[in-house]
């Protein structure tokens, strides 16, 4: 349990993946400008990127790894299982409810392209990419906890964005630092604010 | 009007540089710029995935049923991926080591998948190229460009390749360049400066 606790802390807070560690930028520039746009993100990022891990976590267990060939067809393996979720999600979300697929519009589709959970997906399974103090080799439970933590973190934080984004937006500021240089300059204190979580619970 | 094939080398490097003016591929960009070597490995690893996977897409641009081109095209990038993850694991292993997750994770920066869909599904093959070359240079030149600021800046000195090229004496280096929030800051600041010189502002 206590461990359970600490790998959600560390993916939620401490190695927040937009500000600390920098992966699942382009979205996050992209779509964090106004407030309602970045929630119909973060929705679909949350539920794509929980399904996806679970999935690849499932090929690189039962299907990768015991044939010997996880070293150099994970990539491949991984991003299509995400192309074709990602896909089957759309076609899902059409019929069960086209409302919330007009909602959803463009997001969908461009989840294909975010590393966040490529890198999500590849972290679950595939040890020591980023040095947490906690060992990798995650069981399924664990995986899915790490997952929750990382999609958690992202949607925080893309949805503080944007609200900070639209008040930016009216603030004065030089003309060509208007956009994204300024959106930059955000995005870095608050990541500043971010590393002070650093080392919360010895992590 | 076409573009001649020089001008598809080098608007890949101004005007359309996929970092500053697209901005696009930023978090790989923002995440190895802290050492000037690591900016080196992951400048030549992207811009060799995009030329090569810019040559095939545009081979099979005829072959491939619209409505199945972006797996398709996924599928391209992430074999060669899977080349460069491998090669540099073998000959570069310091490199590999300290890219870490980015090297699988350029099968998902925007510029080359952008680039296949916007230009190598459209174009012929030299023409492919030279987009392929010009982009490739633009990113690579302006990972180089924040690589060196912040490790000079933050460090004093730049070390590539077990040889120190360039050192500060007697400079307090801010560490903030070096760490996280500083390649925010960099970048910010460099692209609000260049949006100035242009003399563009929106």
């Amino acid at each position: 349990m206590e461990r359970l606790f600490l790998i959600f802390l560390a993916a939620f807070l401490i190695n927040n993946i937009l500000l600390i560690r920098f992966i699942g930028l382009c979205p996050f520039f992209g779509v964090s400008s106004r407030f309602e746009t970045s929630i119909g993100m973060s929705m679909a990022v949350i539920f794509v990127m929980t399904l996806s891990s679970m999935v690849c976590w499932g090929v690189w267990n039962f299907l990768l790894n015991p044939l010997g060939v996880g070293d150099f067809l994970y990539i491949p393996a991984f991003i299509l299982v995400i192309a074709s979720l990602v896909q089957f999600v759309e076609m899902v979300i059409r019929k069960v409810s086209p409302a919330l697929f007009k909602a959803m519009g463009i997001y969908l589709p461009l989840i294909t392209t975010n590393c966040a959970v490529l890198a999500a997906a590849t972290e679950s399974v595939k040890p020591g990419f980023w040095k947490l103090s906690l060992e990798y080799n995650y069981s399924l439970g664990e995986a899915l906890v790490y997952t929750i933590g990382i999609a958690l973190g992202f949607s925080m934080v893309i949805i503080m964005f944007a609200a900070m984004r639209e008040r930016i937006e009216i603030a004065p500021i030089p003309r060509s630092f208007k956009g994204f240089p300024i959106a930059f300059i955000a995005a870095g204190l608050s990541s500043l604010a971010f590393l002070g979580f650093k080392g919360l619970f010895g992590i | 009007m076409k573009r001649s094939v020089w001008r598809d080398f080098t608007i890949g490097i101004i005007e359309e540089n996929p970092l500053f003016s697209l901005v696009i591929g930023l978090c790989a960009a923002l995440a190895v710029s802290s050492k000037v070597e690591n900016a080196i490995f992951m400048g030549v690893a992207a811009s060799f995935v995009l030329v090569s996977s810019n040559i095939l897409i545009s081979v099979i641009r005829k072959i491939v049923p619209s409505q199945i081109r972006i797996p398709v095209f996924i599928v391209v990038i992430a074999s060669f991926v899977t080349i460069v993850d491998l090669s540099m694991k073998a000959f570069f292993p310091a490199g590999y080591e300290a890219l870490g997750v980015w090297v699988p994770l350029i099968v998902v920066n925007c510029i080359i998948l952008g680039r296949a869909e916007a230009f190598a599904s459209k174009n012929g093959i030299i023409r492919s190229i030279a987009d392929g070359l010009g982009k490739g240079f633009g990113y690579t030149l302006a990972l180089l460009i924040i690589a060196v600021i912040r490790e000079l800046g933050g460090t004093g000195q730049i070390v590539a390749f077990e040889n120190t090229i360039v050192s500060l004496k007697g400079f307090q280096p801010p560490q903030i360049l070096q760490s996280f929030p500083g390649a925010f800051f960099t970048f910010g600041i460099l692209m609000g400066l260049l949006r100035k010189i242009q003399g563009k502002g929106e």
